[in-house]
């Protein structure tokens, strides 16, 4: 066999290899492209957690279940079954959720319930619009959210006060109050996703040689720097909460916190959740 | 009427109508001579028709009619110059096949890339081949020019050659580097800032040329859509163009080269006439080419499904965010190693350009007549040279050499990169088993107890992160009270999130600590 039919020959072998490679490269395409599109999604929603936690979170939680009094919870039944019916949304709820974080809420729809930060109760995200994000980005936060379609829990909203709510006199006097009563609700409230949860707010549990915020009431009104009008501890934690923006801890941003808090909580309400602050020492 | 079936005169009459098409279509080969030229044979007619093809047809007129056969031996020339300008044609064919699905402009360029990997057929195998093919056609082109400058096939009449080879490489490197902004992820972006920000250094226009390149100040809409341009039209046509030229000096002008032994050593004169004994185009060479560009063609399709190569797609770009470890692509590697060792217009503009010259000038500085490796030592000697020292500067331009990063950030951008694939990365989803796990508390011995087959990957994983811990603790980068946990909670459905943390008491008494959050999705998929 001289060159040229070696040449021949190996090169039809060849070229038959490259059609058998490519041929059983191509049987496996679609599922392929199935999983290069579950993947893409997968790495969306990675990107999209990222993207929640650093600009979403404070006030819709970590974990998406909303701050009582200031943002709706997202990981929540009524979000994916009922919203879209209430609000009259004809597209899918990830282009509803994309349209919401692009521009934002000038109102609230719900101010009740979820009056947010004010004007505008929810900042535009999109860059078209002055916010931080791209599309893209926005498009990784809707899918990390409709994630939890599945998971998602009903979460109750904290009933509307029976009787008269607090106000915001700080020196009023206030019922004896319950610390365990206290406790739960401030887990109701919310109030633990920041204060506890994540450092948002100022913690309230002693750590690192830090004292809890049942000790920090009695020294914070004798700082230098306190603005706030409160002479004791308990008036202090009454002022804090139905008028946050007075004094506000070194290290930390105004205008965070919920003000709506005189407006929603009562006597007894107040009361109780003094007592089981000044519990945290 | 019977007579005239007379099936001897039907048969011929066939036979010459269809070599009358075969005449038409070959530009000269009969039926008798295509049999033969399939069987090796010597042509059947006279004057040899495979000659007249060269004259007939364009496509074999700008192929030569034969080459010696000393300029044949493998060993020679690798056949390197013939695989550059396949892989050229190679990236000319994907190239144009990618063009249909690619929007250059940064909101859709890197959605196009996604729904080329997500939903063409044959897709993805394109991107990886045009990328393979890239990169085979940079390592080639250097090779071939290593080959001629150790054969010292560039003197004499071939210096021009050399001089348009020179200018082969440039084009063949800005090809490359122009491709790799295309998909506009993180790689991408932040390679080319990189590469142009070094034209940056130039005096006097630096800063215009990268405005030229840029379309602005920074890399965006204007930019991309330059680059696409310079990638898909300019070099392009700047390399066939010169390719044509650098090809017809070889085909037309002179040939390759003869083995240096061959042509200027002490060998017995017969060997020195077999070494001049033509080869013709057809068959011989014609047949070997089929044959390499199916082997090459083999190689590739292999290459990108059974040897798992796939071009790298990180992150769509951000201009917010370098990612740490950023590095110019591999090529150019040695300019970024030069540019650690001293100042920017010096070591960014100044050698590099005598480099360049150096090289376009080789034929005329190099002036010894002699081509073997023996006779001219100097010369060898240093091109050996140049090749460790751009070997070493290479190495030098690694984000790992000179850069000083924080040990404990150094450890967690090495188990977990901010982009691309780490350790961590690659761990299977299910055995990223809840819980906080201390380095030298935790043993990385049966982590998960709870799955049947245990957690090997993640222990091997673990075992890696404590390894590199305690490493650095032993040589003092860390201090002995040093804690380094791995925090894996179950985030969402299918969705974990990771934290690594190192946390040390700094020098001032204060605890400092580094930590990166990844999280990770069952479907994610490996890298």
């Amino acid at each position: 066999m001289n060159r040229i039919n070696l040449q021949i020959l190996l090169g039809t072998i060849m070229v038959l290899a490259t059609s058998v490679v490519v041929l059983f490269y191509g049987l496996n395409e679609e599922k392929r492209m199935a999983e290069a599109e579950e993947a893409q999604r997968g790495r969306a929603i990675e990107q999209g957690a990222a993207l929640f936690e650093a600009q979403c979170s404070r006030c819709h939680g970590t974990q998406g279940t909303g701050i009582p009094g200031l943002c709706p919870p997202l990981n929540d039944r009524y979000f994916f079954d009922q919203r879209m019916k209430d609000v009259g949304w004809s597209g899918t709820l990830e282009d509803y959720i994309v349209a919401t974080v692009s521009s934002g809420r000038l109102a609230s729809t719900r101010p009740q319930l979820y009056p947010g930060q004010g004007t505008p109760a929810m900042p535009a995200f999109s860059d078209h619009f002055g916010g931080p994000l791209r599309e893209d980005q926005i498009r990784t936060i809707a899918a990390f959210i409709t994630n939890w379609s599945e998971t998602a829990i009903a979460i109750e909203v904290p009933p509307t006060p029976s009787g008269p709510v607090v106000g915001t006199d700080i020196t009023k006097e206030l019922p004896e109050g319950d610390p365990a009563a206290g406790e739960a609700l401030a887990t109701t409230l919310g109030c633990v996703a920041c204060h506890i949860a994540a450092p948002t707010g100022p913690v309230w549990l002693a750590k690192d040689g830090e004292p809890g915020v049942g000790s920090h009431a009695a020294t914070r009104i004798t700082q230098p720097d306190y603005t706030g009008k409160a002479t004791t501890p308990e008036q202090y934690l009454f002022e804090s909460i139905v008028n946050p923006n007075i004094f506000v801890v070194s290290g930390f941003a105004s205008g965070v916190m919920p003000q709506s808090y005189a407006n929603s909580l009562t006597d007894q309400d107040m009361a109780n959740l003094i007592a089981y602050l000044l519990t945290l020492k | 009427m019977l007579k005239s079936l007379n099936l001897q005169d039907m048969r011929q009459k066939a036979y010459q109508a269809l070599d009358q098409r075969a005449r038409a279509i070959t530009a000269g080969l009969g039926l008798n001579e295509l049999r033969a030229l399939m069987r090796g044979e010597p042509p059947t007619e006279k004057p040899n028709p495979r000659y007249k093809v060269h004259t007939t047809s364009f496509l074999f007129h700008i192929r030569p009619r034969y080459y010696e056969a000393g300029s044949t031996i493998l060993t020679h020339t690798f056949r390197l110059g013939f695989f550059t300008s396949f892989f050229f044609f190679v990236e000319l064919f994907t190239g144009l096949i990618l063009m249909i699905y690619y929007t250059p402009s940064p909101e859709k360029a890197y959605e196009s890339i996604l729904n080329l990997l997500n939903n063409v057929p044959f897709g993805q195998m394109l991107r990886d081949i045009h990328r393979l093919g890239a990169e085979a056609m940079v390592i080639f082109t250097t090779l071939h020019m290593l080959r001629t400058f150790l054969t010292g096939s560039y003197k004499k009449e071939r210096s021009f050659t050399w001089l348009t080879g020179v200018v082969l490489l440039g084009i063949t490197m800005f090809l490359s580097f122009s491709g790799y902004l295309l998909p506009w992820d993180q790689l991408a972006y932040w390679a080319v800032t990189v590469g142009t920000s070094m034209a940056e250094a130039a005096p006097l226009f630096g800063n215009e040329i990268n405005l030229l390149l840029r379309g602005a100040p920074d890399i965006a809409a204007n930019g991309l859509l330059r680059f696409y341009l310079l990638h898909v039209v300019l070099l392009p046509l700047a390399a066939i163009l010169v390719i044509s030229i650098h090809y017809y000096k070889v085909s037309r002008e002179h040939g390759i080269s003869l083995p240096a032994y061959m042509e200027e050593g002490n060998v017995p004169p017969e060997v020195k006439k077999a070494a001049r004994q033509r080869i013709d185009f057809i068959p011989d060479l014609l047949t070997t080419e089929v044959f390499l560009v199916s082997l090459g063609i083999l190689l590739l399709v292999l290459g990108v499904t059974v040897f798992n190569y796939h071009a790298p797609l990180e992150s769509v770009a951000n201009p917010q965010v370098t990612p740490l470890d950023t590095k110019a692509p591999w090529y150019f590697w040695w300019l970024q190693g030069m540019l650690k060792l001293g100042d920017k217009i010096l070591m960014g503009v100044i050698l590099p350009t005598i480099v360049v010259l150096v090289l376009v000038g080789l034929p005329y500085i190099d002036r010894n007549p002699h081509r073997s490796l023996y006779k001219r030592p100097i010369a060898v000697a240093l091109g050996v040279l140049s090749v460790l020292i751009l070997v070493m500067l290479s190495y030098m331009g690694l984000p790992q050499y000179g850069i000083e990063m924080e040990p404990a950030q150094r450890i967690i951008q090495d188990m977990s990169p901010q982009e691309g694939a780490g350790p961590l990365q690659r761990l299977p989803f299910e055995e990223l088993q809840l819980g906080s796990y201390q380095v030298n508390v935790n043993e990385p011995i049966n982590m998960c107890p709870n799955l049947d087959f245990g957690c090997p990957a993640f222990e091997a994983f673990f075992r890696l992160y404590s390894d590199r811990v305690n490493q650095a603790i032993r040589k003092g980068d860390l201090p002995a009270e040093t804690q380094a946990v791995v925090v894996i909670e179950d985030w969402q459905k299918d969705l974990r999130k990771i934290t690594l943390r190192i946390v040390w008491p700094g020098e001032d008494g204060k605890s400092k600590s580094y930590e990166r959050i990844v999280y990770l999705h069952a479907n994610r998929g490996m890298e």
